[in-house]
């Protein structure tokens, strides 16, 4: 995307903001059949957004909600389970929940080694693939093996056997830059599929103002100081107070992910690192 | 029985490494002239003891890794505290598990050999071994850092301490030294402990203190009207004390055999006073190689499109390749001119006072080989003596001072064996103690 579109997205009124999402969903949906578009759904903030401006840009067209996939990572916060069954239950959504239960069965709890050999083939090439060539590895989700077996494959797989075309999913431009490479239709390889992303040119502001001006229900650890939700092991405060009141301009939303990471990195400052 | 069983002990091999983490040859060969460590500059007196040279980048979790591994990153893959995901910008932290060679435990654990490693950098998360591993830098959790996990009761009750309380002690020199004494004390305890408990074939123990200490207040070394210059070297002869008995009970101790016995003690770098820090980051975006999104950048994640090159702690340069990178830029027929024009730039930095910065830039071919190549950054940097290289993504100025006073170098580690062979580099120390197992 130019500089100068995303320049203009990002500054849109919030009213254009959502009328603008709704226009590259209603895209989504002319392209894509039912039965080959899925909304990835985390029960965070953004993919519940994401998922309201679906259920309204379908009231409009009279169509059908696309059905979800939800990614159990295997640690998932009894919070998040609330919220996705309330929602659920509410707009009538149709949930398929993916787990890499090859890898899970073989964990009794995180940290719990997992020995490779003891996975199915297409895990194992999996693990190849990231040249991880020990015996074991840990069943945690946020570390590197663990996330790409209990996060991508598993959706990997999904995708694969339900013949997927295209996957909503609520990434915002404003994360990182990184994502400037991100279009509204971005195509996908290996499997090769089409990412819907109607809500890029988002905030998290505007993802707060939308929740609160239309009453889209969200998870409680938000209430608690929570910003942006991961996995439960991994996944910290970032204040007490809601997240929505917090200085979501000068602070940083993922700062309470990955805390053994930050544990590591203060280690390491103190000894002039990083 | 007993008399069988100790006879045929005599002619076990049986050998002890101690680690001191950042400790430089010239140090210990300066204390030894001013009897400030006895018992070292006796054990040196019968052996060998020289000067060493260590990995580059000459930090610790790259040495420790290389001393227990025998090999280079390209072999062993790490190549720093921090690395990046491949084809991302997402930092991780390598560690034990992101280990790709075999350790020298691991590998005499195939001769049925035990070992006991006791605060070993590089080795957290903690795996099972043959014998018994605590973790050392950069372990965060008691629980995690030991194996088998029913020592952790037992090291918590002897007041084992991973490392010093780093953040506090940085900033309150008489905190240093309280928690560097309780640590020593703690390693001490862990060392007594084992020693008895695991039938051992190879002791290490580690000392982490040492780098902490030198970081913090090398001029309380150099400086003798410093108001912690005594401190400093009383650290030093609680630690010879340390040494002395740990030697004194493995060499004189029994009626053994000494050829079967090997004592070895290394460091895994040098240290040297800070004269300026120097910040590469900031010098590529004033040379026009780097941009970031914003300002201030707070990670390597903060990159900004049109960006060339750009480097990760301490020393590690990467070209920002096209065909790696989100936001790569640089087509790979550009890469080989691009990399001769940094070394061109970087080897003709000078600081404020006129020195020549840069001994040398490092190609990653130069250094490296093996099959993870691929992850190796593009060029290393090697500076000269006094001026601190950093990946630190936010500074206004290419040079820079903080509160750390000491750097480390990567020409002046030690080496000493008992045997007196000698040893010149660390990547040949895991070959010459796995010998005799």
């Amino acid at each position: 995307m130019e500089p100068d579109e995303i320049k203009r997205l990002t500054e849109l009124s919030l009213t254009e903001k959502i009328e603008h999402a709704k226009s590259v969903i209603a895209e989504g949906l002319e392209r894509f059949s039912q039965d080959a578009l899925y909304v990835a759904w985390t029960g965070g903030k953004d993919s519940t957004t994401m998922l309201w401006l679906y259920r309204e840009a379908c009231r409009a067209l009279g169509k059908p909600l696309p059905k979800t996939m939800f990614i159990d990572e295997g640690s998932v916060f009894e919070e998040i389970w609330e919220l996705v069954e309330q929602v659920k239950n509410l707009w009538n959504v149709e949930v398929a929940v993916v787990k890499n239960t090859d890898v899970s069965a073989k964990a009794e709890k995180m940290g719990d080694l997992i020995r490779v050999a003891d996975l199915n083939p297409r895990n194992r090439a999996e693990v190849a693939k990231l040249e991880f060539n020990d015996e074991s590895f840990p069943f945690e989700p946020e570390s590197f093996v663990g996330n790409h077996l209990m996060k991508t494959v598993a959706m990997n797989v999904f995708l694969e056997d339900k013949a997927v075309k295209a996957l909503s999913t609520a990434i915002r431009w404003d994360e990182q830059q990184a994502r400037v490479k991100e279009q509204a239709f971005s195509p996908r390889a290996n499997p090769e599929h089409i990412r819907i992303h109607p809500i890029l040119h988002f905030k998290e502001r505007d993802i707060w103002d939308t929740i609160h001006a239309n009453k889209i229900p969200y998870c409680s650890l938000y209430c608690q100081g929570y910003r942006s939700l991961g996995a439960k092991g991994s996944t910290f405060k970032n204040s007490d107070i809601p997240a929505w009141e917090q200085d979501l301009e000068n602070t940083t939303e993922r700062a309470g992910r990955g805390q053994a990471k930050e544990q590591v990195m203060e280690k390491l400052r103190d000894l002039g690192y990083m | 029985m007993g008399i069988f069983k100790k006879s045929k002990n005599n002619f076990k091999p049986k050998s002890v490494v101690v680690g001191l983490d950042g400790v430089p040859f010239s140090l210990l060969a300066n204390l030894r002239k001013s009897g400030i460590i006895p018992n070292m500059s006796s054990i040196f007196d019968n052996g060998y003891f020289g000067q060493m040279s260590v990995s580059i980048p000459e930090i610790s979790s790259v040495s420790w890794s290389s001393f227990m591994t025998g090999k280079q990153s390209g072999e062993h893959g790490i190549y720093g505290f921090i690395d990046l995901e491949p084809g991302t910008y997402n930092m991780f932290f390598p560690n034990y598990l992101d280990i790709k060679a075999l350790p020298l435990w691991d590998e005499i654990a195939q001769n049925g050999k035990k070992s006991v490693i006791i605060n070993m950098p590089a080795t957290y998360p903690a795996r099972e071994i043959n014998g018994a591993l605590i973790s050392g830098f950069v372990a965060i959790d008691i629980n995690k850092a030991v194996s088998p996990r029913a020592l952790v009761p037992k090291l918590n009750e002897l007041g084992y301490r991973i490392d010093i309380d780093t953040a506090k002690a940085r900033h309150d020199p008489e905190l240093l030294f309280n928690d560097l004494d309780a640590t020593l004390a703690g390693r001490q305890r862990a060392v007594d402990l084992l020693w008895q408990e695991v039938d051992w074939d190879l002791f290490i123990v580690v000392i982490t203190g040492t780098d902490r200490l030198m970081h913090f207040l090398w001029t309380a070394y150099e400086q003798e009207d410093h108001p912690y210059h005594q401190a400093f070297l009383d650290y030093f002869t609680k630690l010879d004390d340390f040494i002395g008995q740990l030697y004194d009970r493995f060499i004189n101790a029994g009626t053994s055999n000494l050829d079967f016995k090997k004592f070895y003690m290394l460091s895994d770098h040098g240290f040297c006073k800070i004269n300026k820090e120097v910040y590469l980051n900031r010098w590529l975006e004033e040379n026009g190689y780097l941009k970031f999104q914003k300002n201030p950048p707070e990670t390597i994640m903060d990159i900004g499109s049109g960006s060339r090159v750009f480097a990760l702690d301490p020393s590690r340069l990467y070209i920002n390749q096209e065909s790696r990178y989100p936001l790569g830029t640089v087509a790979s027929s550009d890469y080989d001119q691009l990399r001769q024009e940094l070394k061109t730039g970087l080897e003709a930095l000078k600081s404020d006072s006129g020195d020549p910065v840069v001994k040398k830039v490092h190609f990653k071919e130069e250094l490296f080989h093996g099959p993870y190549l691929s992850a190796a950054p593009d060029l290393v940097v090697l500076s000269n003596p006094g001026y601190d290289l950093k990946g630190k993504v936010s500074s206004s100025e290419v040079f820079g001072q903080t509160d750390l006073e000491g750097m480390h170098t990567q020409d002046d580690a030690f080496f000493y064996s008992s045997d007196g062979a000698e040893l010149k580099s660390i990547f040949e120390a895991k070959k010459m103690i796995r010998r005799p197992f």
